[in-house]
Order: C-alpha cells, then structure tokens, then sequence
C-alpha cells in the first residue's frame, strides 16, 4: 500500500479506509476500466498498475466488479466502450484517451446516460464532460527537469535533448523545459526525436557524440531512451564527461539514481500508477458518500538518491 | 530471318545507370552528408552507421530472398521482438545453472536461431503448404509474435541479466581489425546472400518461382520447398540479427523492432528487386539498408530541416531511389 | 472498285537502327477480307500495330476516307472505327462478359450504371455473332473460343469499320474456326472491312479476298485471292520452294518404353490406358476439351491422378514433375508463354531451368550454360537478335524451338509434346516437324498431341484418339485419315466397326 501514498493526499487515504468499513450495502456496482495496450515502457507500468489495483479492490469490495479493457487504437478503444455500457451495463468508466479528439463525443455520450466517467491522464476536447480527472503534470515534468539542469549545469554548458514522439504531451514537456532554462546560459546544442524508444534514442545519441565534442549533459526526456542514451555513451567512452537525466521513474534507473551512480544524478516522475489512484477514487466514489469529483493533478517529483527508495517498485515491470 | 519487330531497341548506354543507380544513389548521399558535417566521413560515424544497418541489413538479405520468389514477410520486426524476448528469459533462466559465461551466450544465440527458423517455419508452412497469402499470414503472426513478446515482458522490458551483460556486451561492441562483429557478420551474410541469389540454382529457383510459378512447376522446380526455405532461412537470419541486437542493450520489450519489417522491404526494393518477384539483387538490398541509415545518420548530424520533417524526408529519398531506377528500365 | 477506308502508303518502321518494315503499301476496302501473311518476324505484327494505331511509321503515311491521318495513340484509331483484336487479349480476366464489353464506355441511368441495358446489348451483340454467352459471367471462367468471340463482340460494340485481327484461329478447334469464319463472312456482308492474319493457309484460302504477303518487311505479293493457292502462298511467304512438310514416317521399335494404365485425372480423363514404344510418334487427337493435356499432365506428374505409369517397366512416382525428369520423362506444354517460359528472363537462364542440377556444383557453372546455350542456338536454329535478349522478345516459333532446346536439355528418353506448332509459321513447323523425327530416329519416343489433323496425320504412326476424357479408340498405319479420327473424337464410331 505504502507506494501509493505518495500519489494521493493523506485526506484521500482517510476515506478509502473509511470507505472500507461504510461498505455494507447489497447494491453491486460494475466499472469500466478502458486503457490502451502496453506498447511502451511507461504504459506498460500504467496496464500492470490498472491489473494490480483492480485485483486489490475486487478482494477489497465484494460489490464491485470491473471491466477491463485494453486497445491498441483509438477506434478498438470506442467500440470497447459501447460494448462495455451496451452488455455490462457499468456504473462508471475510467478512460485513458487513446487519443483526444476520437474519444470525445463516445465518453460525453457515456456521461449523458449517468454514467461515471473519470478521465485520466490525456484530457478530451470538450471541457466538463468528466466528472474526475486524475493526470500527471506534463509542464511540471519539463519545468522540474529544467530546474535541475539550471541548478546543476553552469553558463555556457552544453547539453542535448532528445524528445518523444511529435504529440502535445512531448510538446508541452518540452516547452517547459525550454522556459526553465532560459537565460541560464546553458546552451542546447540540439533537439531530435527519440520517439520514446530505446534503439531510436541509441541512434541519435550516437549520432550526437560523432557531431559534438563537448557535452555536458543530456535530457533523454524519458527512461526508455535514457537507456539508448547510456548505452551509446558507453560506447564512445565518455561517460566521465556528461550526466544523463530520464524522466517517469523507470524500475532499472531508480535503482541507479539510488545507488548514487554518477552519470544518473537525478529524474523526474510521471507516475503510472496515476491509473489506480483514478480507479481507487471512482471505486471510493461509487461505494460513499465521499466526494471525488474534480481535477486531480499528480505533481511529478524530483528523485535523487536521497528520496529514490520511496520510487523503487521491486515487482513492477517498469 | 530475324524477329526484328519484336526485338527492342539497344539498351547497353542506359543500362549500367539502372544497374548502378542504387550505388550513384548512395554515393550522392554520402556526398551530401559530407558537405554538411565534417564528421560525417570519420571512421567513427562511419562504423556507427554500418553496424546499426547491420540488424535491418542482415533481416533484409532474407527478405530479398522472400520477395524474388514473389512472396513478402511482415512479421520480422515483431519476430526480432518475440526471438530477442525468449533468448533474454532463456539465458536469464539459465544463469544459476550454467553461470554467466561464453556456455550460456552460445546457447543463447542457439536458442535464438532455433525461435527464429520455427517461426519462419511456421510462416512457410501456411503460406506454400496450405497456400495462404503471405501477406495475411505474415501480417497475422506479425500481430501474434508482437502480442507474444508484450506478454513475455508483462507489458514492460525484458533485461539481460547484467552479469551476463559484460560477457555478451563485446559482441556487439567489438570486434577485429576496427570492424564490429555486426559489420562483420552483415558483410558476411550478404557475401553469402548474394552468392546464392546468383550462382546457386536456389537463387535461380527463387526467381523462377517470383516470375511465374507456373514455369516453374512446369520446369520441376520444387516450389513448395523452395518458397518454404525462403521464409525459414530469412526466419534464421532474424534469429542472427536478435543475436547482434540483444548485446547492444541487452533488452528486449514491446517496443523492440518496430517498424523493421518496412524498413527492410523498402531496402529490398530500393536496391533494385521486383517486389511483385522475379528478380532480385542482394548487393542492391545492402546498398538499400546504408541509404536509410544514411539519411538517419545525416538528419541527426546536420539539423537543417525541422525533426517532424525527418520522415518525409526519408519518404522522398525512397520513392526517388525507385523512380530513378524505373526511369532507366523502360530504356531497356 | 471501291474506297479504300483505311490505307497505309509507302510505310516504313524501324526500331533503333534495326529496320523492319521498307515502303509497304497496304490498304483496307469496305465489305472485304485482306489477308495479311508472312512468317514469324515477316513485319506482320508492326505494320498492323502501325494500322491501329499502336505504333507510328518513321516513314510513309496513313489514309483514313481519302485524307491523311496519323494517329496519337490507338484510342485515336479506335475513335476513327479502326479497332484491333490482340493475339493475347485484352481482357480484364475477372470482370464478366459485360463489363469487358462496355470497358470504358459504360451506359449510365443517372449516376448509376445501368446494368439492364448493358446486359441486354451485350447479350444482343453475342447472340449477332452467333455466341449465345451470358453476359454475366466472368471471362476467367469462359473457354478461349468464347473469349475470341468477346473480343470481337466488344470491337462492334465500338462500331468498328476496320478490324484488324491478329491471328484469331491460332487458339481454336476446327469447328470453333468455322464458326468464327461465318462470323467474319457476316461482318464481310455488313461493310465492315477485315484485316486477317492467319498462319492456317487453308483458312486464308477460304476466308480472304485478297492476299499481302510479307518477307524480311518487303511486300512481296499483293494478290486476289482465287490467284493463289495455298503452296503458292506458302512459298512467297518462305522465299523458296517448301518441299514435303512432313518428313517420311518409320515405325517405332517392338520395346515398351511408356505403359499408362487406368490413369483417372478427377475432372477430366477417365481410366486412360495406353503404350509407347521404343523410336515411335505417338499422336493424340481429339477435341479441344477431349482431356488429352490433362491426361499429359497427369502422366507426368502435375496433376493429381490415380492409375500407374511406368517407364522402362518401372513404376513411377506419382505427383513428382521431378521424378518424372529423372526418369527420362518430359512434357512441353501448350502454353509456352504461361506456363513454358519465363518471358521476362534471359535464353540462357530459360534453357537450364529444367536441367538446372547438369550446370551445378553448388555453384552454378554460367560459362557451361554459355556453351548450352550457343548449341542449342546452333541445334534448333534458334533465331535471336542478341544472345543477352529476354525470351518474350523472341518471336512464338523462336519461343518454341527455345522451350524444345529447355526440355532436350534434361535428356529425356520420352518427350510428350502438346501442341508443338501452335501460331507458327510454315518455314518453323516444318522444321519441328523434322526435328520431331530425328528424335524418334535416334531412339527416342515422341507423344505429339495436337489439334491440328493434318499434323497428326502427318507426323505419327499410331494415333490415339480421345473424346470427353476417354480414349476412344486408337489407329495405325493408313487408317489414320480425318474421317476417322472425327468419328472417333464425336463418339460415333459405334456406328461402325470399331477399330482395333
């Protein structure tokens, strides 16, 4: 339980608890739990953190039962939801977008029958058709990185970034890197995609170290091309000469950070485990009188070696 | 008495440029990368990119293979994925039984290439036996292998143990005489490649059967057989580019290879072989893989357009490099 | 006399330096037949693709109603009413009937195709030409006759005043060519005017009003046709005096080579028995659909059967096109393009395909199948511009003797051969015709099957005979005449005293 706790106010703790004795009622409740697949690391996390949290609740409350489904696009996303409110009948629905625009107009319909819905992580379009939305904090994860680097860099030192793929989160990370380091004097020599992806992110690093002589630093912007990253620098021998900071709290480098490994002095966290914190809320929702509704932004943290332990996660797959 | 009329016009002038042209492509390229960075021509980055082809470029040999003898395979990058996922848990498995040493890496690596032929088997089984079309049961197995390794890893990575890391490691990072072993094996499977696509009578075979497997049948030619081994042998070579690939960052998850496949189709097919079969060029194919990398290599090094662009980019170097050549096959 | 519709003056073409056809004159009159002759190569086909529009001449010009024309491109020609029948048709094989006869100009109601309308002229069409053939079906489902007749039914759905065929007989029976011939007669009658090339000179014969014949792209006569006779026109196509066409016969030796037994093919052949002997030409006949290329095929191994072969007393593998090699065993099929050539691949790499494993020790011996290939250039004539040359740029009789050369190649002791002569011309046969004997002469055993009589006839001493998948009956020595093989192919022979 104590890993969670880091995601949620203490406030938010006292009422799954109090929650936990106030469930006597006969009426059942079903909720629908739609995210997309595990294609990527971070994801991954996200599916594993959704199956966990949806086991420990089933045990929890007899009368709630989920649906969990996962999609590898938006439209298998759509249509898992109209089978989910057409043949299960479910009192709420948690949705990760798959994307924003498609998924609109199916979950408002969802809201407009009485239906629950908490979004999670990847707003829609229209505002207010929600009832909870449960995210991380895509500027902060940018600004926080920025932050670190303004600390720990000195004026005129360099440092490349390598980015995600081309979406508004990337874009929004990015962005608010970019502000926290202005006027710091710290150069970026350059910007290219990694696309989130380890032999995509050990591609362009290499490319990076053939093409610039002195780099201080690297923001791989995520830990899946952190991994690229280090590997390429290992490769070319230099990595007395810059540190490299991830992004999302990866199992592997959280282990590194906390073992006080100088090339990864630091990272900033984009938890998964947002997904049970939102299906922990809706579930509280649906079986009390606690009221849930509202935004719910799950500030990303700075993890250096001090504080790593509380990230490290020994069974989670990310 | 000649049959005149229906001879053609000579074709020897023009000839050679469709013969050269996926070369003169790659030349132009590097010319281009050398004007835009210094760097590009060291012999660092020059290696860099060699032995990041080398995974694609030995998948591709194969598949040139596959696509003379009229068929395709979709399957290999989510394949690499599924063979890289199985060596990782089997050489992981086998840790505390063999220890961390050379025993354990050469099981791996025959783990890897026992995976690779069953499932290029499978694919071969369904499409010259049962006589499915190779694009759906390729695209099927594609998902199924993709599925497979997204499984394996419980959604997340599957990691080498690190031990077994720093035995593994030089595999893909050294090598002898400043080649990496990647460089060395890619150089050595094309070798090979090349000299069964045009001195063996499998090679001869593979193209009789892209050109039309009617004559082919007709000319005893065993066509089952021969399509089979196409898929099995480029199922092997995948097995050995998994073996040059897991070293690198000793990690496999769902994420691995993606995109692969059209990768190296396109390198097939800009090298000059008929995708709709009958006649393929392995050297060509090698030449494909360099240019994708190339232009990779280049917008990294250079930055002159914007990132978003790099695809496109990519997109117009590949569809000239086909263009060129088709311009110069309608002169013979 | 009246107008010509269409005519070519002084017309020249070259391809490169090479140069095809020199000064041609040839012209195209209202209710008339023009047969066009030559051999393979003669400039035949260039200066009909020159007629429609296909090709340009590099000199001369062309008539069109009395008034110079040049077409762009043969929609042009096509327009103008001048429509040509390719010798490999151009249909879209998994569209129906209808939908190839209105291609590219369908009848609308609206927005919509009108499909009533179409079915119902296609269907009017087809039955004007005789070919009561539902629209509906596809053309990948209906016979090679019916295709021709499709073909032609589209060219009148164009209003065409011009037709140009290219060799239409060359794929039908007899009685399929009859039928086409009172078409063309019907047409004749209309006013239509009839560009026919044929290499069946009986057929000229009957057919044309006028002849043209060709040599080396010179004309060489242009005449009525009551003006010559069939040996006439086959010399001036050939340049010389043909002697006999068919070499003298020698019956075979008493040894059993080949021994078919109750051979079924589902579908086609029922419980086929036959022999071969040692040195002899065996002759199948029969009518197109009778299964004899079913029952070779079966023989060999490409098809699935039940029933024995054997060879040399032997039994062999059935269902292996290899074993069947081994065993000294080869069929030249009837569809070279489709099935006999790879027309897109060098001689060289066509010649070796079947014997393959003669020129390979891992490595494949190229300087070997150099020298096969100049023997085989020099052994069959083989007439090739230049050696490095695709198959598909040979002409037909060239493909032949090259697919022969492919199946000599392997060294087989029996050669079946289907349709050995097909849309070849006179100078060609006559040289396959020997070369068939020779093969018998040196000990080896031929099985031609053909639908030509005269060829049977001619070229083999015992003739097998099928009719709807059986053998129907077998003749020997001076009883091979067309009467009898006809009445044995239509199953009247019960009629009769039955031949052996």
């Amino acid at each position: 339980m104590n890993r969670r706790d880091i995601f949620k106010g203490a406030a938010l703790v006292a009422g799954l608890a109090g929650a936990t004795v106030a469930q006597a009622q006969d009426e059942t409740f079903t909720i629908g739990v739609a995210i997309p697949s595990a294609t990527h690391g971070f994801m991954g996390g996200l599916n594993f953190h959704a199956r966990d949290t949806i086991e420990r609740l089933e045990a929890t409350y007899d009368n709630i039962e989920f649906v969990l489904a996962t999609a590898g696009d938006a439209a298998k996303m759509v249509n898992d939801i109209e089978d989910m409110v057409a043949t299960r009948g479910i009192d709420a629905l948690v949705v990760l977008p798959f994307e924003s625009e498609p998924l609109t107009s199916p979950v408002q319909a969802v809201a407009e029958q009485g239906i629950w819905v908490t979004v999670v992580d990847r707003g829609l379009s229209v505002e207010g058709i929600e009832d909870l939305y449960v995210a991380g904090d895509n500027p902060g994860f940018g600004r926080m990185a920025g932050e670190y680097f303004v600390e720990n860099l000195e004026d005129g030192d360099n440092i490349v970034v390598l980015r995600g793929i081309p979406t508004t989160l990337d874009n929004e990370r990015v962005e608010a890197f970019s502000a926290a380091i202005e006027g710091s004097g710290i150069n970026v020599l350059d910007m290219q995609h990694g696309n989130w992806n380890r032999d995509d992110a050990f591609t362009v690093m290499q490319d990076f170290l053939s093409r610039f002589d002195d780099i201080d630093a690297v923001w791989a912007s995520d830990d899946d091309m952190a991994i690229g990253v280090l590997a390429a620098i290992e490769q070319a021998e230099r990595e007395d000469e810059m540190w490299v900071m991830g992004g999302a709290g990866m199992k592997e480098i959280i282990g590194r950070i906390r073992d006080g490994d100088p090339q990864l002095p630091a990272n900033v966290s984009y938890p998964p485990a947002q997904i049970s914190t939102a299906i922990e809320l809706t579930a509280l929702g649906l079986v009390s009188d606690t009221p849930v509704s509202g935004r719910f932004i799950i500030g990303s943290q700075l993890i250096t070696p001090e504080n790593a332990e509380q990230f490290y996660f020994e069974d989670s797959p990310f | 008495m000649t049959d005149a009329s229906t001879s053609t016009p000579p074709r020897r002038m023009r000839l050679n440029f469709h013969v050269f042209g996926p070369l003169l492509a790659m030349v132009a390229v590097m010319v281009i990368g050398a004007s835009l960075n210094l760097s590009f021509l060291s012999p660092e980055n020059l290696t860099n990119v060699a032995a990041r082809s080398a995974f694609i470029g030995i998948i591709a040999v194969g598949m040139t293979f596959v696509i003379t003898a009229g068929g395709i395979d979709l399957s290999v990058g989510a394949m690499a994925a599924f063979v890289a996922g199985v060596m990782i848990m089997v050489m992981n498995a086998l840790v505390p039984v063999m220890g961390a040493g050379v025993p354990l890496i050469m099981v791996g690596m025959a783990t890897a290439l026992l995976v690779g032929g069953a499932a290029g088997m499978l694919n071969g089984v369904l499409i010259a036996k049962v006589r499915i079309e190779a694009f759906i049961v390729t695209l099927g197995s594609m998902g199924i292998y993709r599925s497979l390794v997204t499984w394996l890893a419980d959604g997340g990575t599957l990691s080498l143990d690190f031990t077994l890391r720093g035995v593994y490691r030089p595999v893909y990072y050294e090598g002898i005489l400043g080649l990496s072993w990647p460089i060395i094996v890619f150089a050595i499977v094309a070798i090979l490649g090349e000299l069964a696509m045009r001195h063996t009578a499998y090679g001869r075979h593979c193209a009789a059967i892209g050109a039309n497997e009617q004559v082919a049948v007709y000319s005893a030619v065993k066509v089952a057989r021969v399509r089979m081994a196409t898929y099995v042998v480029l199922g092997m070579l995948v097995g050995l580019a998994t073996i040059m690939y897991v070293p690198r960052l000793g990690s496999a998850s769902g994420n691995t290879g993606v995109l692969w496949e059209l990768e190296a189709i396109a390198a097939v097919i800009i090298g000059g072989t008929v995708l709709k079969g009958g006649f393929g060029r392995v050297w060509g194919t090698v030449i494909g893989v360099l240019i994708l990398s190339l232009i990779g290599n280049i917008l990294n090094l250079a930055s002159i357009v914007s990132p978003y662009l790099n695809g496109a980019i990519q997109g117009v170097i590949v569809i000239l490099a086909v263009v060129l050549q088709r311009e110069s096959k309608s002169a013979d | 006399m009246t107008v010509p519709i269409l005519s070519a003056k002084e017309v020249s073409r070259s391809f490169g330096p090479i140069q095809v056809l020199f000064d041609v004159d040839f012209d195209l009159r209202p209710g008339e037949v023009h047969a066009l002759i030559g051999e393979n190569g003669a400039g035949k086909s260039t200066m009909m693709k020159i007629l429609g529009g296909y090709l340009a001449p590099s000199g001369g010009s062309l008539w069109l109603d009395g008034a110079a024309v040049s077409f762009a491109d043969h929609r042009q020609a096509e327009a103008a009413g001048v429509i040509m029948i390719h010798q490999e048709f151009n249909l879209a094989l998994q569209l129906t009937v209808e939908q190839n006869i209105f291609l590219g100009r369908e009848l609308m109601r609206g927005p919509f195709l009108d499909h009533a309308a179409m079915q119902a002229e296609s269907r009017r069409q087809l039955e004007a030409l005789n070919c009561p053939l539902d629209p509906r079906l596809r053309i990948s489902d209906i016979s090679v006759p019916n295709r021709q007749m499709v073909e032609i039914a589209r060219a009148m759905g164009r209003n065409a005043r011009v037709l140009i065929m290219d060799e239409p007989t060359a794929v039908l029976t007899g009685r399929e060519t009859e039928i086409l011939l009172d078409q063309i007669d019907r047409l004749r009658a209309s006013g239509t005017a009839i560009l026919y090339t044929s290499h069946k000179l009986d057929e000229i014969a009957r057919i044309a009003d006028r002849i043209t014949v060709l040599r080396d792209g010179h004309l060489v006569t242009n005449a009525s046709a009551a003006d010559l006779t069939p040996d006439q026109m086959a010399e001036a196509m050939v340049g010389r005096e043909l002697s006999d066409l068919f070499p003298a016969k020698r019956e075979g030796q008493a040894e059993t080579v080949l021994e078919v037994e109750n051979l079924t093919v589902p579908g086609h052949v029922r419980g086929a028995s036959f022999t071969l002997r040692r040195g002899e030409v065996l002759g199948f006949a029969g009518l197109v659909g009778a299964g004899r290329t079913e029952l070779m095929e079966g023989v060999v191994g490409l098809r699935k059967t039940t029933g024995t072969v054997r060879i040399m007393g032997k039994t062999l593998a059935p269902g292996s096109v290899l074993a069947a090699c081994k065993a000294g065993l080869v069929y030249l099929t009837e569809d070279r393009k489709d099935k006999g050539l790879l027309l897109g691949k060098s001689l060289r790499e066509n010649l070796t395909l079947l014997a393959l494993d003669r020129f390979t020790n891992i490595r494949i011996d190229t300087a070997a199948e150099d020298r096969a290939l100049t023997q085989a250039i020099s052994d069959f004539d083989i007439r090739a511009g230049d050696r490095g040359m695709n198959a598909g740029n040979l002409s037909g009789g060239n493909q032949q003797k090259l697919l022969l050369a492919k199946t000599m190649l392997a060294e087989p002791d029996i050669v079946i051969i289907d349709e050995p002569t097909r849309g070849i011309d006179i100078g060609t046969k006559q040289q396959i015709y020997q070369f068939i004997r020779q093969l018998a002469d040196s000990g080896k055993s031929v099985i031609v099957v053909s639908s030509e009589l005269p060829e049977v006839i001619g070229i083999a001493t015992r003739v097998v005979v099928m009719g709807r998948g059986f053998i129907a009956g077998e003749l020997e020595g001076n009883a091979i005449t067309e009467t009898a093989i006809l009445r044995l192919a239509m199953g009247t022979q019960d009629q009769e005293a039955a031949p052996a």
